[in-house]
């Protein structure tokens, strides 16, 4: 077990006024079995009302609208936490046996699936060795995609980012009929916010992270979960506005006490 | 089955123009009608002046073929057919507000005209039976409309309009005032908030005219745009 | 039923009193937006007091166990639990939304209104074809059709007990009313050029609900709002809305969606307003689903089912595989992911060759596709150039449910003009006739 603080920011800048401004942040992280919430505030700029629900994935849901031009939208996260990653996550959705929007294969995808098909691994040891042949061909590159980029798009050009290796590898494990997760969260070595994904044992959750290919560990910090990126955005918005461009500048920092 | 008192953004900007597009063509129709009377025995090129009231050049060999343009083509932004198919435009988003049976005088009206193109009858004849379409209209929606609020934006539309007609034509002041008095009583019923409330630097501004009486016509490119910013916002808030 | 009279105003003037009133659906051909008439036959759909009481039962307890099935697969999944529905079939649908799981919607109710569409089998027997209930439309032609017809040809209508089918304005309302959460009722359109957009706009104007379109609708405090021309705000307390699940919310669906309103699923799934008919309904009117409704009548309700399915084979399971394939030739097929009449192949049509592509198309995707009997039904007299001639027909009822399940006493019965095709859907040209109900 581990306890830690955790500061979360995101500044948005937009080049010209926005107006009705809609937003749903998944910033909040939830309590669960493996982390539990010691306290966590949620600061948002301009000051506006915001409401809080919890979403079919368990995620916490924060709402608001800004009627009124602003040029920026600034949310920080103060939290404090435990995280025990030896216990055990069990709540479990049919859905997550399913293709998703993101994680649908496309011919490539089942092409390769049958090249490196392994029906003897057990669920978490399919993560690990379909990461690890899967970064024999493919390579991280930052800003290689965009959030809308999908598993099969992802995986043709062969390059991209922690969340198309999330997709893949969610991609893959369901063509086996294995039940798997999206997580959006949080390390211990900060900066802007991860993704990894968490496969069912028959039993319960476990995390393993497709990018670094590690098995999750207490340094990790879930703050949405759902099928595929489409239901953990951290954050999502609709304005109204001439704005051309937005900014967003993320920044997190972590300290284990 | 009554209305909704309560008026969205959308519905008060249909409304408005609702009010002003039938009748930019039931008074088109009307002034056209006026010179078509002129034109036959007067001055066949009497039509000129007409469009030059509205600041356009004679493009057409007769009489004949300028009222064709400006009674039925729709692809003459300035013709009457034009005015009533955004009339229909306008009032198709409209319907549970004005009712089915005032919109189906719009469809009516626009068969009418269809009629009148391909008709032998003489063309006012053929005209005639638009003006009561028309008047079933207005007589529909005043019967249909509880809210008052409704009922003034259309009316500001309708009578905006019409004061623009007029005044572009030189009307007699004493119809112009008449007109003018209406909307006044249209502007004082709109909310100060809603985005039909009155600029007040523009009214004034037409109050002034209006007290030149007669004189008015030497003023009355004023009194146009005057009309035309009506509603702009006052200033910044 | 010989002493009925049928309207004697003829097809034309009828027709021209639609057109005066605006009955058209807007299509767009070759990029360009037009609007079109339905064509209407004079000619009813004339039911007698004891079939429509026999449809009625049949059809409130179809709804009833839909209703439950959707509540049970977005809470417990009982149904699935108690392998009565193989879970593939639920939840490979595109009508099944995670995103909606746990969520209740006021008094459990998810499908408000449900289109359910049957045809009359030449053995006299009726047949559910399909259930629509997520946005099905068409229940004003029929009745704006009456008012006109009743207008035109008032002598039909004194002698022979047929139920005034005017009330379904009222029925609409209240089953609104039921589940509104505070606030006006509203229906929400994607705007004029949508095909139905008629229907929206008579029915707003019939109910008494604002007609919104997502423009000015917005969500704060987790509560639905709709702007006003002063500035100010009126709440919405139930949205009948007119777009699909997939278009309604680009902070939870469709993120590109320009015709939703941004948290409306946070604002319902708060409770704060009553989304008409239900998120994630496709789930249930799914057409693999279909095959499985009996089962569910007997599974939630203990009842016997009082409407038969046409004869349905699912490919997915081996003997019905095995009857599909050997018997294409005779059998109509259904691609379960399409709608509105496409996406519908009678094997009589197709050649040899195509057959034999259309069994192994079965054989890789089993799951995709459902197989029926061709059902021969009744035909229905319909004027075509001033002479009756016989055609297709079949009849989508409406089935409310607020406070009661109830059945509108008419519903819309569509016609293939073309003499050999089965199709009647209206985007593919057919026309409709009024359903008349009799009282004894």
């Amino acid at each position: 077990m581990k306890k830690i603080n955790f500061v979360f920011s995101t500044k948005l800048t937009f080049d010209d006024y926005v107006e009705e401004h809609s937003i749903a942040l998944r910033c909040i992280p939830p309590e669960t079995e493996t982390q539990h919430i010691v306290s966590c505030q949620l600061e948002i700029t301009p000051l506006i009302s915001t409401n809080r629900t919890v979403d079919a994935f368990g995620n916490n849901v924060t709402s608001g609208y800004i009627a009124k031009p602003h040029r920026f939208l600034d949310f920080e996260v103060r939290c404090t936490a435990e995280l025990d990653k030896t216990k055990r996550r069990t709540d479990f959705m049919p859905c997550y046996s399913r293709f998703s929007e993101y994680t649908k294969p496309d011919g490539a995808l089942y092409d390769f699936h049958r090249q490196i098909k392994n029906d003897s691994l057990s669920p978490l040891e399919r993560a690990k060795y379909y990461s690890e042949r899967l970064h024999e061909i493919m390579s991280y590159e930052t800003n290689s995609t965009t959030i809308k980029t999908t598993a099969a798009q992802a995986f043709a050009q062969k390059k991209g980012v922690c969340q198309d290796f999330s997709h893949i590898i969610l991609s893959l494990l369901r063509i086996d009929g294995i039940p798997c997760r999206y997580i959006a969260g949080l390390t211990e070595s900060g900066g802007e916010t991860h993704s990894w994904i968490e496969v069912w044992t028959g039993e319960c959750w476990r995390g393993f992270d497709p990018t670094s290919v590690i098995f999750v560990e207490d340094e990790y910090i879930t703050l949405s979960q759902g099928c595929d990126f489409g239901d953990c955005a951290i954050d999502r918005g609709v304005m109204k506005g001439a704005f051309t461009r937005q900014m967003q500048l993320v920044s997190s920092r972590i300290t284990v006490e | 089955m009554g209305t909704i008192s309560i008026i969205s953004v959308e519905h008060s900007d249909r409304l408005f123009w609702l009010g002003r597009y039938t009748e930019r063509f039931f008074t088109t129709l009307k002034a056209l009608e006026k010179l078509y009377d002129s034109v036959i025995d007067k001055d066949q090129y009497g039509y000129r002046e007409y469009l030059s009231a509205f600041g356009l050049s004679d493009v057409y060999n007769d009489y004949k073929e300028f009222f064709k343009s400006f009674i039925f083509d729709r692809s003459n932004e300035s013709s009457a057919a034009y005015s009533l198919s955004r009339a229909y435009d306008n009032g198709i988003v409209l319907r549970e507000e004005i009712s089915t049976e005032a919109l189906s005088f719009i469809q009516l009206a626009l068969d009418d005209l269809d009629r009148a193109q391909n008709s032998n009858q003489g063309l006012r004849l053929a005209l005639h039976p638009i003006e009561d379409t028309i008047f079933g209209f207005w007589g529909c929606v005043d019967d249909h409309v509880c809210d008052n609020e409704t009922r003034y934006i259309i009316h500001c539309g309708k009578i905006i309009e019409r004061l623009d007609i007029y005044l572009r034509l030189k009307y007699p002041f004493e119809i112009i005032d008449a007109e003018f008095g209406r909307l006044c009583r249209c502007l004082s019923g709109i909310p100060k908030n809603s985005p039909y409330h009155y600029n007040q630097k523009q009214l004034s501004s037409l109050v002034e005219i209006m007290g030149l009486k007669d004189g008015y016509t030497e003023q009355k490119d004023l009194a146009v745009s005057s009309l035309e910013a009506l509603f702009e916002p006052t200033g910044r808030s | 039923m010989e002493n009925i009279s049928f309207p004697s105003a003829n097809v034309k003037e009828i027709n021209e009193l639609l057109r005066r009133y605006g009955v058209k659906f807007g299509i767009y051909k070759n990029g360009e937006f037009k609007e079109q008439l339905f064509p209407f036959d004079t000619i009813p759909r004339v039911i007698s007091a004891d079939s429509f009481s026999y449809l009625e039962k049949g059809l409130i307890q179809r709804v009833d166990a839909l209703n439950m099935f959707l509540y049970d697969i977005y809470h417990e999944k009982k149904i699935i639990a108690d392998k009565i529905i193989p879970e593939e079939f639920v939840y490979i649908s595109s009508g099944y939304l995670p995103q909606c799981e746990g969520i209740t919607p006021p008094k459990k109710i998810y499908s408000h209104i449900s289109g359910i569409d049957l045809v009359e089998g030449k053995d006299g027997e009726w047949y559910i074809l399909e259930d629509n209930l997520r946005i099905p439309s068409g229940a004003s032609y029929p009745l704006i059709a009456r008012e006109l017809t009743r207008t035109a040809s008032p002598d039909c209508f004194s002698q022979s007990g047929i139920v005034d089918n005017r009330n379904y304005a009222e029925l609409l309302r209240s089953a609104m009313d039921s589940v509104n959460c505070g606030g006006i009722n509203a229906i929400l359109t994607p705007g004029r050029y949508n095909a139905a957009y008629f229907e929206h706009s008579y029915l707003a104007e019939l109910t008494g609900a604002a007609l919104v379109q997502n423009n000015e609708l917005f969500v704060e405090d987790n509560m639905l709002f709709q702007k006003t021309y002063t500035g100010g705000k009126t709440r919405i307390g139930a949205l009948y809305r007119r777009i699909s699940d997939e278009y309604l919310d680009p902070l939870t669906f469709n993120p590109c969606s320009v015709i939703g309103v941004p948290n409306l699923t946070e604002a319902y799934r708060a409770g704060n307003v009553a989304v008409i008919n239900a998120l994630g309904n496709g789930v249930a009117d799914d057409k693999g689903i279909y095959y499985f409704v009996p089962k569910m009548i007997k599974y939630y309700l203990n009842e016997e089912p009082i409407l038969k399915n046409a004869p349905t084979y699912l490919p997915f399971y081996e003997e019905d595989r095995k009857y599909v394939l050997e018997n294409l030739e005779k059998l109509v097929i259904k691609d379960v992911a399409e709608a509105g009449g496409y996406g519908v192949v009678f094997g009589s049509d197709l050649t040899a060759e195509k057959l034999a592509d259309f069994r192994q198309t079965i054989i890789n995707e089993p799951r995709r596709f459902i197989a029926q009997e061709v059902i021969d039904f009744k035909d229905l007299p319909i004027i075509e150039n001033g002479e009756q001639v016989m055609r297709k027909a079949d009849l989508r009822a409406f089935v409310l449910s607020g406070e009661k399940t109830r059945v509108w006493a008419s519903g819309l019965t569509r016609f293939s003009r073309n003499p050999d095709s089965f199709v009647v859907n209206s985007s593919q040209g057919g026309g409709f006739k009024d359903t008349w109900v009799l009282s004894r």
